[in-house]
């Protein structure tokens, strides 16, 4: 990767993690959703700095879609009774989520040609977690779509029939 | 100055746990949809930076495939939330 390249895609990451936190923190729905669209630009700019431009396209028309669903006018927006303590725990669990994703990032069997460690690999005899992760991104890729898919579709369907169960008397 | 997959995949974590972080931080659950997209992007980003640097032995569109899926699906989650929302306002 060329210097400019590298320079777009750094760019674009600081871009999108500041959208991201921007969509958190500011006050305003208008701005929140221009803080979404701004992150959508900097996803879009990582994608098409990592060569993948077809894919930055479809994330800038994804976000600014979503910006325009929750700018839009039929937005409504609903408060649960939630104490604020369950969303600092949240919060902590979001931090530690992106400890875990890091280590993980950074032990895993790819980051070894630039940190010096040693892969993380479960076993030798090809059931290590790279493996797996190799197989489901490149042969199997089809088929690890079609298992999010359905996880989707079985996770709306029980979040509707949960909602369903909860309106009865 | 290079980027490298372990760059790629820090930044993805970082826009993963921004995503999980918008989603239980707002009050407002309809605006926590706003950390879906943020999230499927970090997937997205993970996928495509496998593709571009991990992937040797297929070609790398496959990486981006589920990336604009993953867009895709995010688009979705956040329009099928924001009609359920509406929907149980209305009541």
């Amino acid at each position: 990767m060329d210097s400019l390249h590298a320079i777009g895609f750094y760019m674009s990451s600081g871009l999108s993690v500041a959208g991201g936190l921007a969509v958190a923190f500011l006050q305003g729905r208008g701005r929140r959703a221009l803080a979404l669209a701004v992150a959508g630009v900097g996803v879009a700019g990582i994608y098409t700095s990592l060569s993948a431009g077809f894919a930055g396209v479809a994330a800038l028309v994804s976000f600014a879609g979503c910006a325009l669903l929750l700018a839009g006018p039929s937005y409504r927006a609903i408060e649960p009774a939630v104490s604020g303590r369950w969303r600092q725990i949240g919060a902590l669990a979001a931090a530690a989520l992106f400890a875990a994703l890091a280590w993980s990032a950074f032990r895993g069997a790819f980051a070894g040609p630039w940190t010096g460690y040693s892969p993380w690999i479960l076993g030798g005899d090809g059931s290590g977690a790279s493996q797996v992760g190799r197989l489901l991104f490149t042969h199997d890729a089809l088929s690890a779509d079609a298992v999010g898919a359905l996880v989707l579709v079985a996770l709306v369907g029980a979040t509707a029939v949960w909602r369903g169960r909860e309106r009865r008397p | 100055m290079n980027v490298g997959l372990v760059t790629v995949l820090f930044v993805a974590s970082g826009l993963v746990a921004v995503g999980a972080f918008v989603a239980v931080w707002r009050r407002d659950l309809s605006h926590a949809l706003a950390g879906l997209p943020l999230m499927f992007g970090g997937a997205g980003t993970a996928f495509v930076g496998v593709s571009r640097f991990g992937a040797v032995s297929s070609p790398q569109v496959l990486g981006q495939e589920v990336a604009v899926l993953l867009s895709i699906v995010g688009l979705a989650a956040v329009a099928l939330g924001v009609g359920l929302a509406g929907r149980e306002a209305s009541r």
